[in-house]
């Protein structure tokens, strides 16, 4: 017979809020990583040379993102949150990943 | 003499195939299977938890978790075969720039924005694309058909997968342009 911990496991929204929270952040990952590169602040080297320094870019990017999947997920993978913040932060971080990997926003930068 | 028969009569070199396999193969698959869940996704929310529910759950989580593999291979093939063949250098004094797709667009000014435009967006926008197909592969294989019963869940799951399907279309149509005016031949 399931606990009333297994129920609360089962339904809790948790896990699903940190995997959508992760993709944002790895979305605004992608755009900082370009725009600070844009910038001259920093830029990643290039992991494979053939394909230059995109290959740095997004590869950093998508460590922010896992990482980020895994430390929110190991949070609230058993909890019931409130989602609209969170989906809220979703589409805000993915919008200006978006946004800062768009060329001609570079230019306000550069 | 058959060897040089056979490269003769080849239809397409090694980086054309890769180019299809790209973005016909597995970038129109993903868009595809992209397109099916979203549908999937309104038609059969608000099923009863009931056992044809669960087995339409389990379909559409593997159709996301699909959608996801293929955009992630279709990011990955064109960022480490495709991209390196479209962005080398030419050998100095070349005047025949079809082998080098990058430099063949920025030769002209009327394409230039192909590269500066097209292409910067196609480097990095498709991993966005990914990043979130993954993420909503994820909800769909960990919670099945409360996926479909939740209707915020549903909702958020829809609106995630929809963004993602955007972004792949329209760097799909980039790629297409970038690929009628320079193609990895």
């Amino acid at each position: 017979m399931a606990t009333m911990k297994d129920q609360q496991k089962e339904v809790a929204n948790g896990a699903a809020l940190a995997s959508f929270l992760a993709a944002g952040i790895g979305a605004f990952a992608v755009g900082f990583f370009v725009i600070i590169h844009e910038a001259g602040l920093f830029s990643a080297p290039a992991l494979y040379g053939p394909a230059g320094g995109v290959t740095g870019r997004t590869t950093f990017a998508a460590v922010t993102w896992l990482i980020g999947w895994a430390v929110l997920h190991s949070r609230w993978k058993d909890r019931q949150l409130e989602s609209n913040r969170v989906y809220t932060a979703t589409l805000v971080l993915t919008a200006l990943g978006i946004v800062l990997s768009f060329p001609p926003v570079w230019r306000i930068f550069a | 003499m058959n060897a040089l028969l056979a490269m003769d009569t080849r239809l397409f070199s090694d980086r054309s195939v890769w180019t299809m396999i790209h973005g016909i193969g597995l970038g129109g698959a993903a868009l595809m299977a992209l397109a099916a869940a979203l549908f999937s996704l309104r038609a059969m929310r608000a099923a009863d938890p009931s056992n044809s529910a669960m087995r339409e759950s389990r379909y559409l989580a593997w159709l996301v978790v699909f959608a996801a593999a293929a955009l992630w291979l279709t990011v990955l093939i064109g960022t480490f075969v495709s991209f390196p063949a479209y962005r080398a250098t030419p050998p100095d004094g070349l005047t025949d720039l079809s082998q080098y797709p990058r430099s063949l667009l920025q030769s002209n000014p009327d394409t230039v924005w192909l590269h500066a435009l097209a292409m910067e967006i196609k480097e990095h926008v498709p991993w966005i694309a990914a990043m979130l197909a993954t993420a909503v592969a994820f909800v769909a294989l960990r919670y099945r058909s409360r996926l479909l019963a939740d209707m915020r869940l549903n909702s958020m799951a829809t609106g995630l997968l929809g963004i993602c399907f955007g972004l792949a279309s329209i760097v799909g149509v980039l790629g297409i342009f970038v690929n009628k005016v320079a193609p990895l031949e």
